[in-house]
């Protein structure tokens, strides 16, 4: 993944990154709806 | 405000400097008072960065944004987790393996010191000027309002900051920033809750919802791909992508409040946290702005809601002009709120009817606030800031029980605190470690430097006071601050993007590209209307295309290095 990782820790942190940006996702998703809800 | 508010105002923004101060003292090492220690965590160092952030402008002009215009600014947020996953993923782990106190430690390892200098006095260049804003922007507004003296609200939020940053450094803006963001978070909270409270009983949160919405106050996502809308998905999603890269992986102001564990993972951790939290956060600032809107259908709000300003033109003769518009806006106000009562009995063409009504006396009333806004400029006493930053301090001040009226003004002196002290603090390390150790004392003690730090952390701010003190010279300041950022920050992210991802090139073409890449954004900005936003991508791309190429042509027998 990058220096200062090894194997293991590059693993678990592409993991933490897929989980933000899955939340990150969901928050559009809610906003959209919410922009479909009340316009 | 009463007694009860000065008293919970002054308890909050002392305790926290007080316990900040008892929490660091004794003597730091180098080390210690420019990147703090290992006992900090990464809720400390999220918190911190959010603080730093956030500053006083998002707590006084976000909800005004909201009321205003609605709740698309939000969209401008969309890049900034994608920006902080590239920034754990690439730059804390160099920054981290070089033990770096500065981000343009990096340059001059990587490439050479002119480069290295190069970046350095482009930051502080850029922060110098907007420390002086953090600092006005929210005592212009305050001090109008209170009616408390401009110098002295500039001197409580700018003397206090300086006197805790300098004795304890980047341990004690972690500790402060964490317990003024604690504050500003609950403050907000309950102030949503005291906002949605206060609706009419005629109005439901939900109808309200609805009725706000059709009034184009509810937009979060706008998939147009139409240049000239302002607020877009994928406008956001670029171009905050790139303003986002450069603010946090190369603004000393941000890097050092995650460098400050001293651990890859309680950084990353704390920037990760940022990249969840920021985009609901600021949703429901921007969705209070909303609720206070219409909160004010039904409470009739001032024509105009920088009151000082209004005061003024009436002492000057020109009651007779207000008045006239003051009674127009009195029938439209009245109007309307008849109109969003029936809207909930209504249904069908009915419905469609009323809704183009209610859209018709909306932009009425804000034609009859321009018309009072011109009045106020014949008067000559035009306000230098904008009208929906009184909004929300309007509503605090005549719709919150008093108490809270005193924390939610603590609200804003904290931000102003938490983003000003982050500021000084990088200001103050990187005069001291890319100037002062390299170039005028490069071998004293660690003491030594400890001392320079203080010295110019304090220079800094007293800077950042001369220059909020003189600020009510420029015109449109917020938008001064926003644009001063993006026209520098494109050649900054330009020098460290060339330094990880060009192997073969080496400092004086980047020096030099990003010399030319600094003056075309100059020349584009001085010649042409581009949005500002674009200058941050345009002045990386120039960086990262004429650094290769110089290295081919005029800098071809340099040799390059390939990388750190």
């Amino acid at each position: 993944m990058n220096v200062g990782d090894d194997k293991q820790g590059a693993r678990s942190w592409r993991k933490a990154y897929g989980l933000a940006l899955s939340l990150f996702a969901v928050e559009v998703v809610f906003l959209y709806l919410f922009t479909i809800r009340f316009s | 405000m009463n007694r009860l508010d000065y008293l919970v105002l002054i308890a909050t923004i002392l305790a926290i400097p007080l316990y900040g101060l008892w929490r660091t003292r004794g003597s730091a090492s180098l080390g210690q008072y420019l990147k703090g220690d290992a006992s900090i965590r990464w809720a400390t160092i999220g918190l911190s960065v959010l603080a730093t952030q956030a500053g006083p402008i998002t707590f006084l002009s976000m909800p005004g944004q909201g009321y205003e215009s609605g709740i698309g600014f939000i969209q401008n947020y969309f890049g900034q987790p994608l920006a902080l996953i590239v920034v754990c993923a690439v730059f804390v782990p160099i920054y981290q393996r070089l033990k770096v106190y500065t981000a343009y430690q990096y340059l001059g390892e990587r490439f050479d010191q002119k480069t290295q200098l190069l970046g350095a006095f482009l930051f502080l260049v850029q922060r110098g000027i907007a420390a002086g804003i953090t600092i006005y922007a929210p005592a212009i507004v305050l001090s109008a309002l209170l009616g408390w003296r401009l110098n002295l609200t500039i001197w409580l939020a700018g003397g206090l900051v300086i006197i805790y940053t300098v004795v304890g450094g980047t341990k004690i803006v972690s500790i402060t920033q964490r317990y003024q963001m604690i504050v500003i978070l609950v403050g907000m909270a309950i102030a949503f809750a005291v906002a949605v409270y206060r609706l009419s009983p005629d109005l439901s949160l939900e109808h309200a919802l609805s009725v706000a919405g059709k009034m184009g106050k509810l937009e979060a996502v706008n998939f147009s791909v139409d240049p000239h809308k302002r607020y877009t998905f994928w406008s956001g999603l670029i171009g905050g992508f790139f303003l986002a890269l450069s603010y946090f992986g190369a603004d000393q102001s941000q890097v050092q409040r995650y460098l400050a564990g001293g651990s890859l993972k309680e950084s990353r951790l704390g920037l990760l946290f940022n990249a969840v939290v920021k985009v609901p956060m600021q949703f429901f600032i921007l969705l209070l702005g909303a609720i206070v809107f219409m909160f004010y259908q039904f409470e009739k709000p001032p024509v105009y809601f920088n009151q000082p300003a209004y005061q003024r033109a009436l002492e000057s003769g020109y009651g007779p002009q207000l008045a006239a518009v003051q009674t127009q806006f009195d029938d439209v106000f009245t109007q309307k709120r008849a109109v969003i009562r029936a809207f909930a009995d209504v249904s069908g063409t009915e419905r469609g009817a009323a809704m183009a009504k209610l859209q018709e006396l909306d932009a009425r009333a804000r034609e009859l606030r321009n018309q009072t806004k011109g009045i106020l400029t014949q008067a000559g006493v035009d306000p230098k800031s904008k009208e929906s930053d009184y909004v929300f301090i309007t509503f605090i001040l005549q719709q919150m029980p008093h108490g809270l009226v005193g924390l939610l003004i603590a609200v804003i002196l904290c931000a102003t605190m938490s983003a000003t002290s982050a500021i000084l603090n990088a200001l103050g390390s990187t005069t001291a470690i890319d100037f002062y150790r390299p170039l005028i004392r490069p071998n004293a003690s660690d003491h030594h430097y400890v001392v320079a730090a203080k010295a110019l952390t304090a220079a800094w701010g007293l800077i950042a006071i001369a220059v909020a003190s003189f600020a009510s010279l420029v015109e449109n300041l917020i938008e001064a601050g926003n644009i001063l950022g993006s026209v520098f920050y494109g050649s900054i992210l330009g020098l460290f993007l060339a330094g990880f991802f060009i192997r073969r090139v080496s400092g004086s073409p980047v020096f030099f590209a990003a010399v030319l890449a600094q003056t075309l954004v100059f020349v584009l900005f001085a010649t042409t209307n581009i949005g500002y936003l674009w200058y941050n991508f345009i002045g990386c791309a120039a960086v990262l295309i004429l650094a290769p190429v110089l290295q081919q042509t005029v800098f071809r027998n340099t040799e390059g290095s390939a990388g750190v």
